[in-house]
């Protein structure tokens, strides 16, 4: 039994930093149509700007979190407006805009802030581990599954129940009926690619205590949450839970049969024959065109 | 789109063009007898026919596979296996085990090695083994008629699962460290030296043949009729044609040309590894193929030469920046010249010969090609 709750939460783990890391992806790809492969990076920048903060400053996690979700935020503003904005009508030449933008930001945080890997400290109070049901979790990985739920919420009551959300919805559903109607609907790409890309930097800023700090800890991350999103279906916030759930206990189960190397290939595996047969993802919103 | 106005107009312009570009690598070693600068540019040639190999599924047929690296390494081990076989006895004694597989404690080789002592048998399953991936991939995806994004996403999932079970049969194909310490090719006298001219022609003779087979290739029916899909498949499917298989068939032609390409590779490097097949290297010949011109299987192969040579020419200090400016070079191509460097020679044809001729008949064809020339191959 112990081991079933020990798997059950190394499965929900990953699920919640799979989510993490997808949900800004899972908002700039259905409501833009935007492959952004810079969405790794944006993680990526997430990370450093923690460790920078943290390492300069001595602030501490929590008061970096929001600080951090600014600061990528205004970064995928400017890669908005400066790049993305001029390829709305070639989706798949966004594919290689943003990988392009992807290796500049790389190279630009390998030349100032070194190659090596960095770290960044678990806060004192969470570094330590719970009791549940006979099985020890570690404190903070129940802190990024509360905060990842928190930050879901939060993404829902943004797109459902405030005016920028609903202006939102218009453009995706048809974006020169929406702009006929007086919505600005280039600010409001603007301002979702900045959403998306802040949500990516506030994952990255969680992650960052667990996993290590490389320029190049993008690009497995962007891997993973592509396949969550095409998994969960375009446009989809509960597919993309669902999706990140599925994947994760999917991962921590083989992994747990047989090793986390074949775990990972054969669930993109089932996720090649599930896009196959189901294209539009499991819980694609009929409604959408 | 003025590139393929420009090679209908002017068929023999564009022979002439994969002609000459033909005859100056052939003619480098010619002038070029440091070895180690021969070995560096057979190492861009077989890159360069890589990506190629890329723009014929996705210039041509409008398939972007993100997981050109899964053909691209399935040949590159296919030829090391055979060079890791002959140079084995050296380094582990009589068993003639290769060194990683006594580490595994492995006491026999495996059944699939065996063959791969021939060396006709490893230049064949370098060719045909991704050709057979690509076709089972290929109609289990184009039957299904996925397209477009999906494709992309399914290519790079595919790319995943392959590297990563590279990586996990640790004994049977070196894990991370891929195999090394290859032996030298040979065929009948000739010994293939990764630093000598005879290497140099081996690859330069292989782009060669694969850009001229290529431009067949999509002057035949067959190549009108994928360009035809990558414009409007559902157009060609209502004329009766079986889409799934000219897709099939486009992709696995390119596969085939990326398994050869990476076997030079690997015998240009003297070894194999997962890295070949990782996402980085994969998206890479995508970017070279997108700065050459997507539309142009020499386009393509020549964007993979300048930027690697580019890449190879610069001093160290200075690689760093350089990864910078390649980014926002490949930016700028993508978002100003969706085809490429090379449609700057059909823009550049059209505007020294517009002025010359503008009757009111030109101007008129002029109007009716304005509609189409906005639309890119995606």
């Amino acid at each position: 039994m112990d081991i079933f709750f020990g798997q059950l939460f190394t499965g929900l783990s990953i699920a919640s930093i799979l989510l993490l890391v997808a949900l800004g992806l899972a908002i700039i790809y259905g409501a833009m149509g935007v492959i952004n492969l810079a969405h790794g990076e944006f993680v990526m920048l997430g990370a450093y700007g923690t460790w920078f903060l943290q390492s300069q400053f001595g602030l501490p996690l929590i008061p970096c979190l929001l600080l951090v979700f600014f600061m990528v935020a205004a970064a995928g503003w400017v890669v908005e407006s400066t790049v993305v904005r001029f390829l709305y009508h070639r989706p798949l030449d966004t594919i290689l805009a943003t990988w392009g933008i992807g290796i500049m930001l790389q190279q630009a945080v390998r030349l100032s802030a070194g190659a090596e890997l960095r770290y960044v400290q678990t806060p004192e109070f969470l570094s330590g581990s719970i009791d549940i049901a006979g099985v020890g979790i570690p404190s903070y990985r129940l802190f990024i599954l509360a905060l990842t739920a928190a930050l879901l919420a939060l993404t829902w009551f943004v797109i459902q129940r405030t005016e920028f959300g609903m202006k939102l919805r218009a453009v995706t559903q048809n974006r020169e009926m929406a702009s006929c109607y007086g919505i600005n609907s280039a600010r409001i790409y603007s301002l979702t690619f900045a959403f998306g890309s802040g949500l990516a930097g506030l994952a990255g800023a969680l992650v960052a205590p667990i996993k290590s700090v490389a320029p190049d800890m993008g690009t497995n991350f962007v891997v993973d949450a592509f396949m969550v999103v095409v998994v969960g279906g375009v446009g989809s916030l509960i597919g993309t839970v669902v999706s990140s759930g599925l994947l994760g206990s999917g991962t921590a189960g083989i992994a747990f049969l047989l090793n986390d190397t074949l775990a990972k290939a054969l669930v993109f595996l089932a996720v090649v024959v599930l896009v196959r047969f189901r294209p539009q993802g499991l819980f694609v919103d009929q409604r959408r065109r | 789109m003025s590139k393929s106005t420009l090679s209908r107009s002017k068929p023999y312009a564009q022979l002439a063009a994969y002609l000459l570009f033909c005859a100056v690598i052939l003619a480098v070693p010619s002038f070029v007898t440091d070895a180690f600068l021969l070995n560096k540019f057979a190492r861009y040639l077989a890159l360069g026919l890589a990506a190629a190999a890329l723009a014929l599924s996705w210039g041509y047929a409008g398939i972007l596979n993100l997981g050109q690296g899964v053909s691209f390494g399935i040949g590159a081990y296919a030829i090391a296996m055979h060079l890791k076989l002959k140079t084995s006895p050296v380094h582990t004694g009589s068993a003639g085990l290769p060194d990683f597989m006594v580490w595994n404690n492995l006491d026999h080789l495996p059944w699939f090695w065996q063959p791969f002592h021939s060396s006709l048998f490893a230049v064949a399953a370098g060719i045909l083994a991704p050709v057979v991936v690509a076709l089972l991939l290929g109609s289990f995806m184009f039957r299904a008629r996925i397209a477009g994004v999906y494709v992309a996403i399914i290519t790079l999932a595919m790319l995943a699962v392959v590297n990563l079970l590279f990586i996990d049969q640790q004994a049977y194909t070196g894990g991370f460290n891929g195999i090394t310490d290859l032996a030298w090719l040979e065929a009948g006298s000739v010994t293939f030296d990764p630093y000598s001219p005879a290497f140099y022609y081996l690859s330069a003779g292989a782009l060669s043949l694969c850009l001229l087979l290529g431009l067949a290739f999509t002057r035949s029916k067959a190549g009108l009729i994928l360009q035809a899909i990558r414009n409007d498949a559902d157009r060609v499917r209502f004329f009766g044609y079986d889409v799934a298989a000219y897709q099939s068939l486009a992709f696995a032609v390119s596969a085939g040309m990326a398994g050869l390409a990476g076997m030079l590779y690997a015998m240009v490097l003297e070894f194999a590894s997962p890295t070949f097949m990782g996402v980085p290297l994969s998206l890479s010949m995508v970017i070279w193929a997108a700065v050459g011109g997507r539309g142009s299987l020499l386009g393509a192969a020549i964007g993979a030469i300048l930027v690697n040579f580019m890449q190879g020419s610069l001093s160290e200090s200075f690689l760093d920046t350089w990864q910078l400016i390649l980014g926002g070079m490949f930016i700028l191509v993508v978002v100003f010249l969706p085809n490429g460097l090379s449609s700057l020679i059909g823009i550049l044809a059209d505007r020294l010969t517009r002025p010359a001729r503008q009757t009111p008949d030109t101007a008129l064809a002029a109007l009716s090609e304005a509609p189409r020339a906005g639309r890119t191959p995606s």
